[in-house]
């Protein structure tokens, strides 16, 4: 409930409410002392006009003028920035609770939304809200007190009827804004769709340049490529379109109303209704009038948006984590590394097919486990229960004797190493990758774990070696350097049981070979799981599973297995035959 | 040395003025547009000025002088807007047809190099030229271009109907322009640092939380969330500094501009005020230098914005230029030879080839296969196999010896021939954002479904298409999530089958496959090897071993050739290759 962005919004208004008020008042001041700009000088016209005015006259409205102008720009611009100082601060704390938030949400989420979308929404729909909140709100205190104050002056100092005939045109203003502004929003997404359509064929294009080459098919892609420039050139004219009459709109009307008081006003002028000096004044009051007006459409504009953005970060934040720790959740130190599995059916939240049925495996602790079989069989899922990366049924995984879904999650995931297939690594250097998961970890024992998962070699001969950047900024290393990497980031975490999800897959086979054997020294008396394609990397475990469809085909030892005449022999054979080799 | 950098850029967008050329008239008609929009606005003050003092004055009231003056304000403005909205739709269309062209023209420029050009660009920085880049330049017509002329012509049609008011209040005004002009591009060097800080910082914030999205779960699994959230804190505050820092100058900016507005009108009244006292100007001349004045900034403003425009045009222009200079290093034959009907021999007549100096990749290569032989290449990461491929696809030319397509050296012959005799598939399987026929065909339209089908059905996977929601016409994207890798091969496999070149390369994958696929894909290979000349760099042993002829390369020379029997008996390099695989076949 904490996490409602309007509760957030209303907190975050009630503690700066004082610097809003600040602002505010600073900025409604602002207003009442720039209308007497126009004030002043009609006054100064009808005393010019009718020869009452000296030279000390003049210097006087001078001196006056000067200090409306000087005024105004300091309470305006103090206010403008203070509103767009809290606007900012609310916004990276908006940020900040939604990455944290995001942080306790669980693989499945993230699987079904993609980081794209995610990124969207913390970036463009914050903004969207930040606007509203600094600019929209100095925009919507501004012309409503200015509009307010404008209008007080015209009533009660110039001719109620002037001002009622000239803003005529003006009232609809606001009113084109509103409907026309979300048109042209819509023809430029067009645009940039168009534009990042263009690109994207490019890369695609040149990333495909040697079998383009090699097919002589340059023609046919510069004609793929025409074409969406041609399209850019539509969208583009249409969006121009648009925002033309958009353009044009806004000053055609405040002429229009110029031209009424030009009229209207001259005639009640010659008729002696009002003196020169205020019609002079209403002039100038028309020019004040027109921004406020214009403004107030973008401003409805502006806040439906972040009311949208609102709603969409409403979802976001209220969605519950799922894999948390129980009430009452037990401690775990000194993991020992006793696994047992005994599951009847797991089957992802968003599915009822069930991935995994009736798999029953118990590990002593120190043994080591292979797990086999086709992609789509099971493999990843079954060994990410064991962490709860997903959450397994009640009663169904235990580490210890002990439920994993009892266990405090802090303690259940210190006790698991873990090497991802992707291998998946962070834009940092090489030795923070290497270091993540341990506090303060010594440079030596980086060095040695990275020695024993092969990679050693490898950052030797990167330019800054143990600090070289890599990722994002830095340089790219090959799927196998990430998975060692990976390997390397895992071993240094020590921990009571290493699971391996198909992370050698990209490691050629005499390195892995070297992996594996090194692994089995290290990993003496520890648990180890390790999940593969290739055969090889498991052939020496105590024992293998060979998963089949979400179910156990078998199991035993290699020897036992390749006796068996099943699933395992077969593809031992074909894996010998059909290995990579060079 | 900055002053030189400056004419270069400037030389750049110049050698892309001639794109501008045919469209001249276009351009005369902009400026006469403009020309026209800012006489209307000029004179909208100066009609407000004649009605006060000479029809609303109270000495002589002329009411039907005022519904004239009236009358006249309202068709002048009429006459503006029109004027201006087909000046910006004129302009617009004329910038964005030049650009279409220098897109076209960069992109297929950047098509037509050779694949060293490759080796030394980006692709990244590629895409960059062609989209942004000309998306830039083309604010030079759109933008600059425009602000010139308008602003241009805006200010100086101010300064005229500021003199034909009255020299001396004129001569004072002209004293706020300079102010103006310097506090404008003071604050614009200002406001691009703090917005390119604030640009930086937040693009670290992007890049941060997609890779953190991305990995979020090995955040958890370490149980790493307080460390990560803490650099993200950091991150965050640093671009709340750099945004709070970037707004308040922006405010200041447009505070200051505005009061100098308020002081210019003050120092007019003063002025002016004083020479009405003195019966020197009437006070609708005075009401019109008011409203001249507030008229000056906006222009002015606008016009100190383009120097950036301008700036970023003439980067963006010779990083385009930079392109479209490099000649391709491939070039077709002046005369090229015909073939009637390729056959499929190979010969290499002592090929010499490095990529840089001093670095030779194939040393002296010599040899020859027959038309339709099945042909593979076995040896250690950069030992020249993959060299070989791309020198008879002429993705680079020999620096000696000479390559042979049916006894007639590759070079003589139009590469578009070569290409469509010799075809490759590569090892990172490339497909295209389109349909799996489109994918097929290569978007060619002279490839029909027919041919697609049986190209399909020819390396196995026609089933496995039809079972896919939309058959042929499943939609596929660049990256190919949405499709296995062994698919993905034999997509591949099926585009050679449908261009039928006859000769075949194929670079076989090292990724390993299943079983199954792995049967899936070893099939499709035999159906396409079928009636041509196969070349495959192998890494498998079962692919090489019923080859007609195996090449051995080592260190960019063929050391042994022969079959796979006859290649274990001799005891070399193949046979230690084939030992130290680590397999054991069982018996």
């Amino acid at each position: 409930m904490l996490n409602d962005p309007r509760l957030i919004l209303q907190s975050f208004i009630w503690r700066k409410k004082w610097a809003y008020l600040l602002s505010i008042l600073s900025i409604i001041i602002s207003e009442m002392v720039t209308v007497q700009f126009p004030n002043l000088i009609g006054k100064f016209t009808d005393l010019l006009s009718r020869g009452q005015l000296t030279t000390a006259g003049v210097l006087h409205y001078t001196w006056l003028l000067a200090l409306v102008g000087v005024t105004y720009v300091i309470l305006y611009g103090f206010g403008q920035f203070r509103n767009g100082q809290i606007g900012r601060q609310f916004e990276y704390e908006l940020r900040k609770r939604l990455f944290i938030h995001w942080e306790t949400l669980h693989t499945g989420y993230f699987r079904k939304r993609s980081v794209g979308d995610l990124l969207n929404h913390a970036m463009n729909d914050v903004r969207a809200v930040r606007e509203a909140m600094s600019g929209g709100l100095n925009i919507l205190t501004n012309s409503i007190f200015l509009l307010i104050t404008t209008l007080f002056m015209t009533f009660t100092t110039i001719s109620v009827s002037l001002t009622l005939v000239s803003i005529i045109p003006l009232i609809f203003v606001p009113f084109f804004i509103v409907w026309w502004g979300p048109r042209i929003r819509l023809a430029s997404r067009h645009v940039q769709e168009s534009l990042s359509t263009m690109a994207d064929l490019s890369e695609e294009s040149l990333a495909s340049i040697r079998l383009i080459k090699t097919t002589g098919n340059e023609r046919v892609e510069v004609g793929r490529f025409t074409k969406t420039v041609d399209t850019i050139l539509m969208r583009q004219m249409d969006m121009f379109k648009r925002s033309a009459l958009f353009q044009s709109f806004i000053p055609l009307m405040g002429s229009l109303s110029f031209a009424i008081a030009l009229i209207y006003g001259g005639y009640l002028t010659v008729n002696h209704q009002i003196q020169l000096g205020m019609f002079v004044a209403f002039t100038l009051y028309l020019t004040m009038i027109i921004t406020p007006l214009q403004q107030i459409g973008f401003v409805i504009n502006n806040f439906q948006r972040a009311s949208a953005s609102m709603a969409r970060l409403r979802i976001l934040l209220m969605e519950q984590p799922e894999i948390v720790d129980l009430p009452n959740a037990k401690t775990l130190r000194d993991a020992k590394g006793e696994v047992s599995i005994h599951l009847d059916a797991f089957s992802y939240p968003d599915s009822l097919e069930p991935v995994l049925k009736q798999i029953h495996i118990r590990l002593q602790a120190g043994q080591t486990l292979g797990i086999v079989g086709r992609t789509g069989a099971g493999k990843t899922t079954l060994v990410n229960l064991l962490p709860r990366i997903f959450d397994p049924p009640d009663g169904s995984v235990f580490l210890d004797g002990e439920d994993v879904k009892t266990i405090k999650l802090t303690d259940l995931r210190s006790a698991i190493a873990y090497v991802p297939q992707d291998g998946f690594l962070f834009s940092a250097k090489v030795a923070e990758n290497i270091g993540f998961g341990k506090k303060n970890p010594l440079f030596e024992e980086i060095e040695t774990t990275s020695k024993d998962a092969h990679i050693y070699d490898d950052i030797i001969g990167f330019s800054r070696q143990f600090d070289t950047e890599i990722g994002e900024r830095g340089i790219a290393l090959s799927g196998g350097q990430k998975q060692r990497t990976a390997m390397a980031r895992a071993f240094i975490k020590d921990a009571a049981i290493l699971i391996l999800d198909d992370s050698l897959s990209a490691v050629d086979m005499v390195t892995e070979k070297k992996i594996i054997e090194r692994i089995r020294e290290l990993r003496v008396g520890k648990t180890t799981i390790i999940v593969a394609h290739r055969l090889s990397a498991v052939r020496h475990a105590d024992h293998i599973v060979v998963l089949d469809k979400g179910q156990i085909h078998e199991q035993g030892t290699h020897a036992t297995l390749l006796n068996n005449q099943g699933i395992y022999a077969d593809i031992w054979r074909l894996q010998s035959e059909g290995e990579e080799w060079t | 040395m900055k002053k030189q950098d400056n004419q270069n850029n400037i030389h750049s967008l110049m050698r892309l003025l001639p794109y501008a050329k045919p469209y001249t008239a276009q351009f005369l008609g902009v400026f006469l547009l403009v020309v026209i929009f800012n006489a209307t606005s000029v004179l909208q003050p100066y009609l407000v000025k004649v009605a006060i003092d000479s029809d609303i004055s109270i000495l002589h009231p002329n009411l039907q002088g005022v519904f004239i003056i009236g009358a006249i304000y309202v068709g002048i403005v009429i006459l503006g807007v029109f004027s201006n909205i087909f000046q910006m739709l004129l302009l617009q269309y004329t910038g964005q047809r030049v650009i279409r062209k220098i897109r076209i023209d960069v992109f297929s420029h950047i098509e037509q190099q050779g694949m060293d050009f490759f080796d030394n660009h980006a692709i990244g920085r590629l895409v960059t030229n062609i989209s942004s880049d000309t998306e830039t330049v083309s604010q030079f017509f759109t933008q600059f271009f425009l602000s010139m002329i308008r602003d241009g012509l805006s200010i100086i049609m101010i300064v005229i109907a500021m003199f034909e008011l009255d020299v001396r209040i004129a001569w004072e005004c002209m004293m706020v322009i300079p102010i103006i002009f310097a506090i404008s591009l003071l604050f614009r060097n200002w406001l691009r640092d703090a917005y390119q800080a604030t640009r930086t910082r937040l693009s670290n914030i992007v890049a941060f939380l997609a890779e953190n999205l991305a990995g979020m779960r090995i955040i958890q699994i370490f149980h790493q969330e307080a460390q990560q959230s803490d650099r993200f804190e950091s991150l965050n505050s640093q671009h709340r500094r750099a945004n709070v820092n970037e707004y308040g100058i922006s405010v200041i900016f447009n505070r200051v501009l505005e009061l100098l507005g308020n002081l210019a009108v003050a120092a007019v009244v003063f002025v002016g005020g004083g020479a009405v006292l003195h019966h020197v100007i009437l006070f609708g001349t005075l009401y019109a230098f008011i409203s001249y004045i507030q008229k000056f900034f906006q222009p002015i403003n606008s016009i100190t914005q383009q120097w950036n425009t301008l700036q970023s045009s003439m980067v963006a222009a010779d990083r385009i230029g930079k392109v479209l200079i490099v000649e391709s290093k491939i070039q077709d034959p002046a005369m090229p030879v015909s073939l009637t009907e390729a056959r499929g021999k190979i010969e290499f007549r002592e090929v010499d080839f490095s990529y840089h100096q001093g670095e030779p990749i194939l040393k002296k290569v010599s040899l020859v296969i027959e038309p339709g032989q099945f042909v593979g290449f076995v040896g250690a990461t950069g030992a020249g196999k993959s060299t070989i491929m791309s020198l008879l696809t002429r993705q680079y030319d020999p620096n000696a010896g000479k390559i042979l397509l049916d006894d007639v050296d590759i070079s003589q012959l139009s590469l578009t021939d070569l290409h469509h005799y010799v075809g490759m598939v590569q090892q990172d399987l490339q497909l295209f954002t389109g349909t799996i026929a489109d994918n097929i065909r290569m978007f060619r339209p002279e490839i029909d479904e027919e041919t697609i089908v049986s190209a399909a059905k020819a390396v196995g996977i026609h089933h496995l298409i039809e079972r896919m929601p939309d058959g042929y016409q499943t939609w596929l994207y660049a990256k190919g999530a949405n499709i296995s890798m062994g698919e993905r091969q034999l997509l591949s496999f099926a585009r050679m089958v449908a261009l039928n070149p006859k000769v075949l390369i194929l670079d076989e994958a090292t990724a390993s496959l299943d079983s199954q696929t792995e049967e899936m894909v070893q099939n499709g290979l035999s159906r396409l090897a079928e009636s041509r000349t196969t070349l495959v760099i192998a890494h498998r042993l079962s692919t090489v071993r019923h080859a007609d002829v195996i090449f051995v390369m080592d260190h960019g020379q063929v050391v042994e050739q022969g079959t796979h029997d006859q290649l274990l008996q001799q005891r070399g390099i193949y046979a230690e290759l084939y030992e130290n695989a680590g397999i054991e076949v069982l018996a």
